[in-house]
């Protein structure tokens, strides 16, 4: 079979011509390795993404979105009008009644750690007995106790070459807080713990990083 | 969740794209949604959904500028207004990083294959029309789209961004 290769980066910025897409799709329905090769491709336009100017979503693109999801299950009975002026958090819970289950499979159709994400945002925060604990979802907790803090995790070992490592986030900027290689792991923070600080734990290579190199695989707020 | 870690990479996208916070709003709502109705055909083999949804954002902002013949090249304002509060800090200390990053990868490519990825990928021009504007012929044009589309990863991998993630989606 002759291949598509030189076609397929352009293909993955959508710059082809009509005549070249129409031969790289005919070639990509019966070939996987092209279809994989379009795949890391398309991860690498993807990023250029990030090289736009940030712009905010308007407030309410959020609810239109999750509205616009067809319903799984039935709607409450009695719509409310439009609450346009009651604040967002009031509104949430109700259109996450409809959509939740929705987004549950979909959760799960694209991966665990969008589970793990949106527990992360709706992190547990609970008390201890002087200190506090940070839920990190899918990876353990981070208990502060006189300005100490230690994160308390199982997970299944680093692989080859690679490490765990904890992150403080402050300001948005990262600060190293250790590293550990997976099982039954407790870890005291090399960074105090304030009020407000991210908390992230993300893979690294070997020896840690000086900056996050990868997504965090859990995250949770101080 | 989904809408809360990429709707701003996606709306910037977008804006960048298509020049208009309205339509962006309708292209990414359009690329969530058609996500959402495609969640079970994912394959976590072809990608990020991270992936998944930046491509679909970008094609159809792209097939939008075509059909309507926005397509500019300027630069865009900055704009000041902030209308929502953004996404969890978190969040957009990620996108911050990730951002500084895939700018470093950018600037070190050699001028001409940075042109050809901004008009292309931003501008929407396809590889004949960029042969037009660029006044090249069609094959260098091709040459070095693919020159740069391959420099940029590879540059990318140098920056440490890496968009796949074998680890979160091989559990799943």
């Amino acid at each position: 079979m002759e291949h598509v290769d030189e076609l397929i980066p352009a293909h993955a910025i959508r710059a082809l011509d009509a005549d070249d897409e129409r031969i790289v799709e005919e070639h990509l329905s019966g070939c996987e390795r092209c279809r994989l090769q379009l795949a890391e491709f398309e991860s690498v336009a993807a990023s250029l993404a990030y090289a736009a100017p940030p712009a905010a979503p308007p407030p309410d693109l959020r609810s239109r979105i999750l509205t616009a999801v067809e319903p799984v299950v039935e709607a409450p009975a009695v719509a409310e009008p439009t609450p346009s002026r009651a604040p967002r958090r009031s509104r949430w819970p109700r259109i996450a009644q409809v959509a939740a289950p929705v987004l549950a499979a979909i959760a799960v159709a694209l991966g665990l750690w969008n589970i793990s994400l949106r527990n992360d945002l709706n992190g547990t925060r609970g008390q201890l007995a002087g200190g506090t604990v940070v839920h990190l979802a899918s990876v353990g907790n981070v208990v502060t106790q006189d300005g100490r803090s230690t994160l308390y995790a199982d997970l299944r070992p680093a692989p080859e070459g690679k490490t765990y490592q904890a992150w403080v986030i402050r300001a948005g900027r990262p600060l190293p807080a250790g590293t550990f290689g997976g099982g039954r792991t407790e870890l005291n923070l090399s960074q105090h713990v304030v009020r407000g600080d991210i908390l992230a734990v993300t893979i690294e290579p070997a020896g840690g990083s000086s900056k996050p190199t990868t997504k965090p695989i859990a995250s949770g707020r101080a | 969740m989904l809408y809360d870690r990429y709707a701003e990479p996606a709306f910037a996208l977008a804006v960048r794209i298509v020049r208009d916070r309205e339509l962006a709003a309708d292209v990414v709502q359009d690329a969530f949604l058609a996500v959402w109705r495609r969640a079970s055909t994912f394959d976590a083999r072809r990608g990020q959904p991270s992936t998944w949804i930046l491509t679909l954002t970008h094609h159809k902002a792209v097939d939008l500028v075509r059909r309507e013949h926005r397509r500019r090249t300027e630069p865009i304002e900055s704009r000041a207004e902030r209308a929502d509060p953004g996404p969890p800090v978190e969040e957009r200390a990620w996108a911050g990083m990730t951002r500084e990053r895939v700018r470093d990868a950018l600037a070190r490519l050699p001028d001409p294959h940075r042109e050809v990825l901004e008009l292309a990928y931003f501008a929407g021009y396809s590889q004949s029309e960029l042969a037009e504007r660029l006044a090249l012929p069609l094959g260098t044009v091709k040459s070095r789209t693919f020159a740069a589309m391959t420099a940029l990863r590879t540059a990318l991998i140098d920056a440490g961004i890496s968009m796949e993630d074998e680890w979160n989606t091989s559990t799943s």
